[in-house]
């Protein structure tokens, strides 16, 4: 029986409250009174998964079976979301391999011939041979790979993508040529985070500058509140918009799977359970893992981390038509991870855990632990954010890590030259946003090692625009000083002192909310 | 008179050099230097003045010397014993030809032809005095500068005595900190002007000591570069390069990153060396002279740039230099007759003159402030703080003789 | 590097700190208020207990009843023991039914058993207090083979059927706590309904100096060598068709004599319990303070002529 989500308010029997941090975690006592929001426990995943990929492809919602849209000589192409989504990376077999295997199983009876799989992957880096072959398996990657037919999109190949026009909002849209001439484009999602999925697949998986800009920016993210609500987001309706566009010339069928909340392996199961029901073992667990973190160089600790596989469960999946297909997720991804919050705080208290969507097998550098914190995390909320307009955001994250130069070469200089002139996104952009899209050698990068686009740094800092515009105050706990200052933030040693340092802007005894994250919830601020 | 003089000490050299001037010298016994009393320096010609020390710079190639970093190739160059010092403000105590005894001069440390009583080579009678070829002959022995000679002594001591044609007055309204700095100045005035920089050209001063610091003002003052690209290590150095009129000030990890994004440069990243730029700015300038300095210099500098050597150059990899087709320049003190340039540098004219001209300025005033006196029997804490002045902020360490406290 | 391994241990002891504080060691752990609606119904908190029933158990508790407990317990307390032959006559299992006034029924009664006895007997306790930290639930098990009852009448990791099924003898104090004030309380009827179900004989136990010489609220007896004194009573089996009401009644009636008997002598608790006349093992309905005072004195026994020594079981 899984429990639902609650907000927890502090009182004189609760325990020290975990805290992530980026390669570890704290225990932090908070002020009486705090109210701390638990995500709902794992709900009943479907028990038959291959059962249940095979009714939804037989079964659409409002589009024809999957059997009766495959005839040999077509083209179909498969597009797949790329590592960014369901995090940490899941342990094997990942439900985007048991859907594709089904989707190439009917194509193979249906005789279809022309068949590639792209990686969505937009911006992002392209991914490794050995990552392809984890996420789509190792029958795929072994009929696909070496025959060059399992690629990743690359949106500076402009032989490679197709115009297709306009929306009504004057948006160009440009998405992967393969993709657009395929007589059917089916795209496999995994929906971890409601900002996934529907029309964001494939109008941004595999569209290119051109498109991308018009929703990556600061206006639009400032307007997107938050981006985890498709209702109220800019950049969803951007999408949208050019989604309907890319319907009227390409036929997607769109499966979507979402997952539960098993995040951690079972030996790391404190992690996962409310404090007050740690059992002897867990506490014994979680004492024997900060020692063991407090020992160990960086690298060992990034590698105990980054070891960890994900547990999570499917709990349904759904195919046909985009949006039907979307309603759907969504309804599955709020059953498992909105919890109803009441009303707004002076002051909101995030952990920034050691990884985010950009940081697969690479280090949180401060740019992407910006990202994690005032943007993913700090958009989980439905409604308004949990913190009041003008209120403290207080984070949790060493930023330590530093840089990775093969994933992440244009963050350093976006840390070092554009954050030293100026931390606001809505002067940044202008001013030096083309640079890095057009640097010539960043795209070099992106297209032929494995590095993020030159601009996606710049994203990165638009993500976290809302929450810049929204509080008054952020500050890191534990964080390197001369780091956050240069983010434009302030740095505190502890939780107390942060709270010091938020007095000028909520008073001396505000309120406060911690959103207990990860396992992802969605606060439902009333 | 007292003097610190270098004296020939082979064991002390060798150990000097083979720890290659990694340790601090104050305590190790390996500094060939000493606190002596010695007779007055005199040359008995012609011209030939004496001078009673007012200050004396300690220079990055007067710490070579003296830690054995230097090449032997000058080993020939210089006669031991010798009083150091070429960076020298001091006052006549004589008449001197046009000048009264008494007046406030700086010295061109070069020795020229002019010095030793000969017909002009063709540099020296070109005006290229810095690379006069008879400076191991003549009657003087064999040095290049004043401060390498056993003859003359040097700024390290409280008198010595140089040619009337190595003296520049200082104007009265200038400290004497500001002039030590114009011997330095005219050195960079001259790296700034053997750079030929074009119109708008990015260049790259690697280094931010006074070397770099001075070199940033004069490319500035007197070429006309675009983006000047100032590689700083400490806090204090990029604020002073700055105000010396650096457009960008970079640390020194993040030099190629940052040349790399202002040129749209490619990076590669060679086996188990560091790496380099395909293209980068047009013109740098090694003003450390370390081999990490030489090397971040030639591997930003675009195919067919040029690369100033400034700072005593040590041995580096040259590999960019042949590849890139980069034309390695020298830059050797300063001459009588420079090039063009722009500005003060508009006609040709002597670099201690124009770099007189740049000690007034309000940055090289403000510069001035940070030179640190010393008196000479202080030498060890004096050579111990100019030997870590980037990290403690001073710009010059300086050798006051008057001052016997 | 010596700073750092410093940091590396301080902060291990913070932690351990803060955990044992926060998590309270040695405590039953705290549900934040708000958190109480969401606690899971709990099926089974109470560590098990079955291990203790093993062999290896059963020998490490002989070492420490002897070594440990018996010793202890005789330097402390004088005990006068009567009515052992009545078992002569038994087979187990049977349950042993006794009123409850202190924590030192449970070692007068065991250590009373004679050796075979004692060895087949597992004590009934309850489960929300020594069975709610597993240093007590190991504690008491080991020491007098406790298994876990509950009081409020929820089911259990292992139900007292299973260790009388098993071939265990069961001590019961069937008022389900100790006495208040030494006086005997109102009979539940757990050891009745078990007797009933498992067609098993109850011996009733009663004893007296319990209160008196280490009440509730004490944690060792007072000093002086306090005599106790314990007296085992005849089988009583359900008869045909007996309601668990009503023999739960006669246990308790079987105790309420035998403290009577133990008080006076046989023959007159005889006659008074034929007359119907026992008195009221609840005592008196009089001022509290008197009620205290009468159990607050520890029963006299009349010398047998041979001098006690510390510790003497009468076996006639």
């Amino acid at each position: 029986m899984s429990r639902p989500g609650f907000v927890l308010e502090v009182d004189d029997r609760t325990p020290p409250l975990l805290v992530h941090e980026g390669l570890g975690f704290r225990l932090e006592e908070f002020p009486l009174g705090t109210r701390v929001v638990y995500p709902p426990e794992s709900i009943e995943p479907v028990a038959d998964v291959e059962q249940t990929i095979h009714d939804a492809l037989h079964h659409p919602v409002d589009s024809d079976p999957l059997p009766s849209l495959l005839f040999a000589g077509m083209r179909l192409t498969i597009a797949f979301d790329d590592i960014s989504t369901l995090l940490p990376t899941p342990q094997r077999p990942d439900v985007r391999q048991r859907i594709i295997e089904q989707v190439l199983t009917l194509a193979a009876d249906a005789g279809v011939d022309d068949v590639v799989l792209i990686s969505a992957n937009a911006f992002h880096r392209r991914l490794t041979a050995s990552e392809l072959e984890a996420i789509v398996g190792e029958r795929v990657f072994r009929s696909f790979f070496g025959e060059g037919l399992l690629v990743n999109h690359d949106a500076e190949d402009h032989d490679n993508l197709t115009f297709l026009g306009k929306t009504e909002a004057d948006e160009h849209v440009v998405i992967n040529k393969r993709a657009a001439e395929s007589d059917l484009l089916v795209y496999v999602n995994t929906t971890l985070v409601p900002m996934e999925g529907g029309h964001k697949s494939v109008g941004i998986g595999l569209s290119a500058y051109n498109s991308l800009r018009h929703h990556h920016n600061h206006d639009t993210m400032v307007n997107s509140t938050s981006f985890m609500d498709r209702h109220s987001s800019e950049l969803h309706a951007s999408a949208w918009r050019m989604g309907r566009l890319i319907k009227d010339h390409v036929k997607v069928f769109q499966i979507e799977a979402t997952v539960d909340n098993t995040v951690f392996p079972k030996s790391m199961g404190f992690l996962q359970k409310r404090e007050w029901e740690w059992s002897i073992r867990d506490q014994a667990t979680m004492l024997a893992s900060r020692r063991a973190l407090a020992a160990a160089p960086l690298k060992m600790r990034h590698r105990i981390f980054h070891d960890m596989r994900s547990q999570y469960r499917v709990t349904g999946v759904n195919a046909g038509e985009v949006e039907a297909v979307h309603d759907l997720t969504l309804a599955k991804v709020h059953e498992q991870q909105l919890v109803e919050v009441q009303g707004q705080t002076d002051v909101l208290v995030l952990g920034v855990p050691f990884l985010g969507p950009y940081n697969v097998h690479s280090s949180m550098n401060p740019i992407l632990a910006t990202c994690m914190g005032l943007g993913y995390v700090f958009n989980s909320y439905r409604g308004r954010p949990p913190v009041r307009q003008g209120g403290a955001l207080i984070l949790y994250h060493p930023l330590n890590e530093g840089f990775n130069q093969l994933h992440h070469p244009s963050y350093v200089d976006f840390y070092e030259e554009v954050l030293a002139d100026s931390t606001d996104p809505a002067v940044i952009g202008p001013k030096y946003e083309q640079q890095f899209a057009q640097d010539e050698w960043y795209i070099h990068l992106y297209r032929t090692s494995h590095a993020y686009h030159g601009v996606h740094a710049f994203y990165m800092w638009y993500w976290a625009s809302h929450a810049m515009d929204h509080v008054g105050d952020v500050i890191w706990v534990g964080g390197d000083r001369r780091v956050a200052a240069r983010l434009g933030f302030r740095a505190a040693s502890t939780l107390a002192d942060a709270l010091e340092m938020a007095s000028g802007t909520v008073g001396t005894s505000p309120s406060i909310t911690y959103l207990h994250n990860p396992p992802q919830l969605i606060a439902d601020v009333r | 008179m007292l003097a610190l003089e270098m004296f020939r000490s082979l064991p002390r050299t060798a150990v000097g050099k083979a720890l290659g001037g990694r340790l601090p010298m104050v305590g190790s016994a390996t500094t060939p230097l000493r606190l002596v009393t010695r007779e007055t320096p005199s040359v008995d010609k012609d011209g030939w003045v004496p001078l009673r020390t007012r200050l004396s710079g300690i220079c990055g190639s007067d710490l070579g010397a003296l830690s054995g970093a230097t090449s032997l190739y000058f080993s020939a160059l210089v006669s031991l014993p010798f009083v150091p010092g070429h960076e020298v403000v001091a006052d006549l105590q004589e008449d001197c030809e046009d000048l009264p005894k008494g007046t406030r001069v700086v010295v061109d440390s070069v020795l020229t032809c002019a010095t030793r009583g000969l017909q002009p080579c063709a540099d020296c009678a070109a005006g290229a005095t810095n690379r006069c070829s008879r400076v191991a002959v003549g009657h003087l022995p064999p040095a290049l500068q004043t401060g390498f000679c056993r003859a003359t002594g040097g700024g390290w001591g409280q008198q010595l005595t140089a040619h009337r044609s190595q003296l520049h007055v200082v104007p009265a309204e200038y400290s004497d900190e500001q002039a030590v700095l114009i011997e330095p100045l005219a050195c960079a005035v001259h790296t700034a002007l053997r750079a030929g920089v074009t119109s708008q050209q990015r260049v790259l001063v690697s280094g931010a000591g006074s070397v770099g610091l001075l070199t940033t003002l004069a490319l500035r003052e007197l070429t006309p570069a675009g983006e000047i690209i100032v590689v700083a290590k400490h806090a204090h150095q990029r604020e002073l390069a700055l105000r010396l009129g650096a457009s960008e000030v970079v640390a020194p990890r993040e030099v190629l990153r940052r040349v790399r994004r202002l040129t749209g440069a490619f990076q590669l990243e060679p086996d188990f060396s560091s790496p380099y730029l395909l293209g980068g700015v047009d013109v740098a300038v090694d003003a450390v002279g370390n081999r990490a300095s030489l090397e971040t210099a030639m591997h930003a500098t675009r195919a067919g740039g040029r690369v100033v050597l400034s700072g005593m150059p040590a041995s580096a990899d040259l590999s960019a230099a042949w590849f890139r087709e980069l034309e390695l320049v020298g830059s050797y003190a300063s001459a009588r007759a420079e090039p063009a340039g722009v500005g003060r540098a508009a006609e040709p004219r002597g670099a201690f003159e124009i770099a007189t001209e740049l000690a007034g300025l309000d940055a090289v005033a403000q510069l001035a402030t940070g030179v640190a006196p010393y008196p000479l029997h202080r030498w060890r804490e004096a050579l111990d703080h100019a030997q870590s002045a980037g990290r403690l902020g001073t710009v010059k360490v300086a050798f006051d003789p008057r001052d016997t406290r | 590097m010596s700073g750092g391994r410093r940091g590396f241990w301080r902060g291990g002891v913070d932690d351990v700190r803060q955990v044992s504080r926060g998590w309270r060691w040695g405590h039953r752990a705290q549900v934040p208020r708000s958190a109480q609606p969401w606690v899971p119904e709990s099926e089974s908190t109470v560590f098990r207990s079955d291990w203790a029933r093993t062999r290896p158990a059963i020998a490490a508790r002989e070492v420490v009843q002897r070594a440990g407990l018996e010793p202890v317990f005789r330097s402390s307390v004088r005990t006068h023991v009567q009515g052992l032959d009545i078992l002569d006559r038994l087979e187990g299992p049977v349950i042993f039914a006794a009123n409850h006034a202190s924590h030192l029924d449970t070692p007068l009664v065991l250590l009373s058993l004679p050796d075979r006895w004692r060895r087949r007997t597992a004590v009934a306790a309850a489960a929300d207090y020594f069975f709610d930290t597993w240093w007590r639930a190991v504690g008491s098990s080991v020491l007098f083979n406790t298994f876990p009852i509950d009081r409020r009448g929820g089911t259990m990791a292992t139900t007292p059927g299973e260790v009388l099924e098993e071939g265990w003898s069961l001590l019961i104090f069937p008022e389900g706590t100790r006495s208040q004030d030494g006086w005997m309380g109102r009979f539940r009827m757990g050891a009745a309904y078990l007797a009933h179900a498992h067609d098993v004989p109850v011996v009733p136990v009663a004893h007296r100096g319990t209160f008196a010489a280490m009440p509730r609220g004490r944690s060792w007896p007072a000093p002086g060598r306090r005599q106790l004194t314990v007296r085992f009573g005849e089988p009583l089996r359900a008869r045909e068709g007996e309601s668990v009401r009503d023999f739960a009644a006669r246990v308790r009636d079987g105790v309420a004599v035998l403290l009577d008997e133990d008080s006076t002598t046989w023959w007159e608790a005889r006659r008074r319990a034929a007359a119907g006349a026992t008195p009221d093992p609840s005592g008196p309905r009089v001022a509290q303070w008197r009620r205290l005072w009468e159990q607050s004195a520890s029963p006299e026994v009349e010398p047998t002529g041979r001098r006690l020594v510390a510790w003497r079981r009468d076996r006639s």
